[in-house]
């Protein structure tokens, strides 16, 4: 288990692309209400052909941001047909992997989420699943560039031993992707052994 | 022998509870993992767990001298290797 000290304080921001700020704005701004904190009109720059471009961000909460580019007079490269705006995909690529990635944003309570829902199912991007893991509930939709959005809330804390799984998991995985058989078998094998020489005195460490 | 172990979470105990009804399956505790550990098969009945699928799928933590001949919506069979 890592030692270093752990000094970061979440997310400052992450960036995407969007082809449409018109519906990004609309949907992020207007309809969840998120608040516009920053913006950055800039003109192109650099060696590329450096479009001018204006970088805008919304408050998410937390202090947390979530940023766009609107790249003027770039049109979006048209591959695919499936994916976002960013990246597209041909037809026989899983959808498993077409929405693995995602933004999911946290709420408290299950009144937040309902009421997240509401400004969704009242715009043109309603949730399109709601659904209760084993932990935590979400409801996602696709903003206005395909991005897939999750909100989220949780259903019971994490307890302290999901920490040490989630870190058994993680040795587990490491090992078994450098062995001959990368298999949910092995990770569970090699995750045993790990159980077996880590978990025993855990409980005592904690105290 | 026929080693599991499970992650002792609010979510995970019914399928543990259900395991140990088998006089031939013994369940103890390595730190917050239950160990349900036979001389030959475990087998669990999902639907006596009442467990949700998102559960189900992910409540096996590691694996000794065994493996999964089935873990589908019906049941999970553990095997000694």
């Amino acid at each position: 288990m890592s030692q270093l000290p752990h000094t970061v304080r979440g997310v400052d921001h992450v960036a995407f692309p969007t082809f449409d700020p018109a519906g990004t704005v609309a949907f992020y701004r207007d309809v969840l209400g998120f608040p516009v904190v920053h913006s950055i009109c800039a003109a192109g720059w650099g060696p590329e052909e450096h479009p001018d471009f204006i970088h805008f961000f919304f408050d998410i909460g937390n202090n947390d941001r979530l940023a766009f580019f609107y790249y003027f007079g770039y049109e979006p490269p048209q591959r695919g047909v499936k994916g976002d705006v960013y990246a597209r995909f041909e037809d026989d690529i899983p959808d498993f992997f077409v929405k693995s990635r995602h933004l999911a944003i946290h709420v408290d309570s299950d009144t937040d989420l309902l009421e997240y829902r509401r400004r969704l199912d009242n715009s043109q991007w309603p949730v399109e699943l709601q659904v209760q893991h084993e932990t935590i509930e979400s409801i996602y939709t696709h903003d206005p560039n395909g991005y897939f959005v999750e909100i989220t809330r949780a259903l019971r804390p994490v307890t302290p031993q999901e920490d040490l799984d989630a870190n058994l998991t993680a040795d587990a995985l490491v090992d078994v992707v450098k062995g001959p058989d990368v298999s949910m078998a092995a990770l569970l094998t090699r995750k045993a052994e790990l159980i077996v020489e880590r978990a025993a005195d855990w409980e005592p460490a904690q105290r | 022998m026929t080693q599991l172990f499970m992650l002792d979470v609010p979510e995970n105990t019914p399928i543990v509870a259900v395991a140990d009804q088998d006089p031939h399956v013994t369940v103890d505790k390595v730190g917050p993992y239950f160990r349900i550990a036979a001389d030959a098969s475990i087998v669990i009945d999902r639907r006596a767990t009442g467990c949700r699928h998102a559960v189900w799928y992910s409540s096996v933590a590691g694996l000794l001298r065994s493996r999964i001949t089935q873990w589908d919506k019906d049941a999970m069979r553990i095997e000694p290797t």
